[in-house]
């Protein structure tokens, strides 16, 4: 009970020795440092990262990358760029589609079973591997119909992809909305589907908007459910029923084609330097509109 | 909101206006087409989807052809003597098992540590800037990661770190084997790659359970004089015990499907690993590469499938028992900031 214990002795009838509460503060402090390491060991890689693409790609970086087609050894990304828009409008149209009906159907129609079942499989199907949905994808849309690898297949596979995001998100978003907007607007005599499309979506629109770039963010990142379906020519895509490059197969096809050095591999970390500034603006985006959204109804969640 | 506020809703006729025991189960005729109509398939699309992909893959393998030794170490696809090709799965169920298995491990204690900082220690600011960052990491494309291990990575793991770990910790068995000899492609690199895609997910979850852990537990152990460690120890890691079971559950299954960023820096070898080193092969990763062998060889193709179908069930099996534990959202869980406003 020595004044060097300060106040918190009296707490001290808690443990056996006056030093030992002094002891446990000082732990709590340490361990507090001690847990930013953790950040150290992540944000190391992430930074590294960046770097070493930006080292790598940008010195011979310039307007012939983006606009120039690949020949051999050299040339630009334009195709796969080109090709990466054509499978991300593909996809998002897809995936839009489906995630926003199921979503709304979810969170406003469904008997409670079929909204557990739903949102279930919207999860698992969140969680199957993107190579087993790209081999799927390989044998329902390239072999079963005969197409050969087209840009359609891998738009679409990819779109299954990216489903369950917006699903999730939609169903999320809607569910969120405040019961007393709800109520209010079912006891002005309004049907479920009025309320749906002049105040439910309305309110959840922002946050269906940051789950559909969110989902495209993935989709553009991930080259597995593309990787069979999409073929890799390295001439411009000439319509939805023929093969597509993209840049995720770049980065690979760049790397593992021997000598994988030279001017290739640049062009394939030219390549990660775009996906990453496409995925970062995606990122972006998202927290922007999420940023402004929650400043919008802020009075509306409170 | 605003917009449709200014204009009067119009009543749909026929429908009466919620009233009696169930105030609000009984809507206006205008939803009914909805509800009764086609589009109530809609709801059922992800599941459709779902069971379509199983179906598909059950339907393509053929499971009977290859039997027992399908579950072999024994993987040969162009045999000395022709017919005897066999397509075991072992040795990429193997390499799986190790990566995913280690980069968990790894992968667990950072993000816990990650998530308790985040959700006890650092105020607002600071924890939300980190929890961009690390959604950040989610985002960054797996092949790009990929890429990044394989050649900016590999030289420091292959020259420096192996041999490093070797001379340290080589009495440990599965430590022992040569380093440079066999290249820095193989299980250490993949497994640290592994760990550092797979954090973020696992950040995510453990952070928001230890978040949602109740406020008046908290506040009762501060108000009985421990710490915030103590409190984190005794309070809030046993309460979202299941939450953080969770997320290492589906930081497991995200470890095994990874396949682009695996099959850059694992080293593509189909024989059993002498130690971790060593280059292999992940059942995901071989999917992968596999693809130009797969138009050559017809066989191999449908042991494709099959492998296809092993992980798409083992990745089903451990997403189902980690909902189990809790109800979480997978498909959100790193979104930047998005679903925060409840």
């Amino acid at each position: 009970m020595s004044a060097a214990t300060g106040e918190r002795s009296d707490g001290g009838s808690l443990v056996s020795a006056p030093g030992a509460v002094r002891r446990r503060i000082a732990f709590d402090r340490i361990i507090g440092w001690v847990l930013l390491l953790a950040f150290v060991a992540v944000l190391f890689p992430l930074f590294d990262m960046i770097y070493w693409v930006g080292e790598k790609a940008l010195p011979s970086f310039g307007w012939q990358t983006l606009t120039e087609t690949q020949v051999g050894l050299g040339g630009g990304l334009y195709a796969m760029i080109y090709g990466t828009l054509l499978l991300m409008v593909i996809a998002t149209s897809f995936a839009t589609a489906i995630g926003i009906a199921a979503g709304f159907y979810t969170a406003e129609f469904a008997p409670p079973v079929v909204q557990r079942i739903g949102r279930l499989a919207g999860n698992l199907l969140a969680g199957v591997p993107a190579i087993v949905l790209g081999y799927f994808g390989y044998i329902a849309l390239v072999l079963y119909t005969h197409w050969g690898p087209t840009a359609l297949a891998a738009g679409i596979t990819l779109g299954v992809f990216m489903v369950p995001y917006v699903y999730r998100t939609t169903d999320l978003a809607l569910s969120n909305v405040p019961t007393s907007q709800r109520e209010a607007t079912l006891a002005m005599g309004a049907s479920r589907l009025q309320y749906l499309t002049r105040v439910g979506f309305p309110i959840a629109f922002p946050t269906i908007l940051t789950g559909i770039f969110f989902a495209m963010a993935l989709g553009v990142g991930d080259a597995a459910p593309v990787f069979y379906t999409a073929g890799f020519p390295s001439a411009v895509n000439q319509g939805l029923l023929s093969p597509t490059s993209y840049l995720t197969g770049a980065i690979w096809l760049f790397y593992s084609v021997p000598p994988s050095e030279g001017s290739l591999l640049t062009l394939g970390f030219q390549a990660a330097f775009v996906v990453i500034l496409i995925v970062l603006g995606l990122n972006v985006v998202v927290q922007i509109i999420s940023d402004r959204y929650r400043h919008r109804f802020r009075g509306l969640y409170a | 909101m605003e917009r449709s506020e200014d204009q009067p809703l119009p009543r749909t006729g026929g429908g009466a206006p919620p009233s009696g025991p169930a105030p609000y189960a009984a809507p206006p005729a205008g939803g009914r087409w909805v509800r009764t109509g086609l589009v109530s398939i809609v709801a059922w699309i992800p599941l459709i989807l779902l069971v379509t992909v199983a179906a598909v893959l059950v339907w393509e393998s053929g499971l009977q052809n290859f039997g027992w030794s399908f579950f072999s170490f024994d993987y040969n696809l162009v045999p000395l003597t022709p017919g005897q090709t066999s397509f075991g799965i072992g040795v990429f169920v193997l390499g799986s098992a190790i990566t995913a298995g280690l980069a968990l491990l790894f992968a667990t204690a950072l993000s816990l540590a990650l998530a308790i900082s985040i959700a006890v220690y650092l105020p607002a600011l600071p924890s939300r800037v980190l929890t961009i960052l690390t959604n950040l990491l989610a985002g960054i494309p797996s092949v790009v990661f990929g890429l990044w291990g394989a050649v900016i990575l590999a030289p420091y793991f292959g020259l420096t770190l192996e041999p490093a770990l070797h001379a340290i910790i080589g009495w440990l068995p599965g430590f022992g084997g040569p380093t440079e000899s066999i290249g820095p492609w193989g299980l250490l690199l993949a497994t640290f790659i592994l760990t550092i895609m797979i954090v973020p997910l696992t950040t995510a979850l453990m952070r928001e359970s230890l978040q949602s852990v109740p406020r008046d537990m908290v506040e009762a152990g501060l108000a009985l004089g421990a710490t915030r460690w103590e409190v984190v120890r005794r309070v809030r890691l046993r309460v979202a015990r299941r939450g953080l079971w969770t997320a290492v559950l589906l930081g497991f299954a995200r470890a095994l499907g990874e396949s682009l960023a695996v099959a850059m820096v694992i080293g593509a070898s189909t024989t059993l690993p002498t130690s971790v080193y060593a280059p292999s092969t992940t059942v995901a990763s071989f999917i992968f590469y596999q693809l130009d062998s797969a138009f050559t060889y017809p066989n191999l193709l449908r042991a494709l499938v099959e492998y296809a179908l092993i992980l798409l069930v083992i990745a089903l099996v451990v997403n189902l028992l980690a909902q189990r534990l809790t109800r979480v959202e997978l498909a959100t869980a790193t979104m930047a900031g998005g679903l925060e406003a409840r």
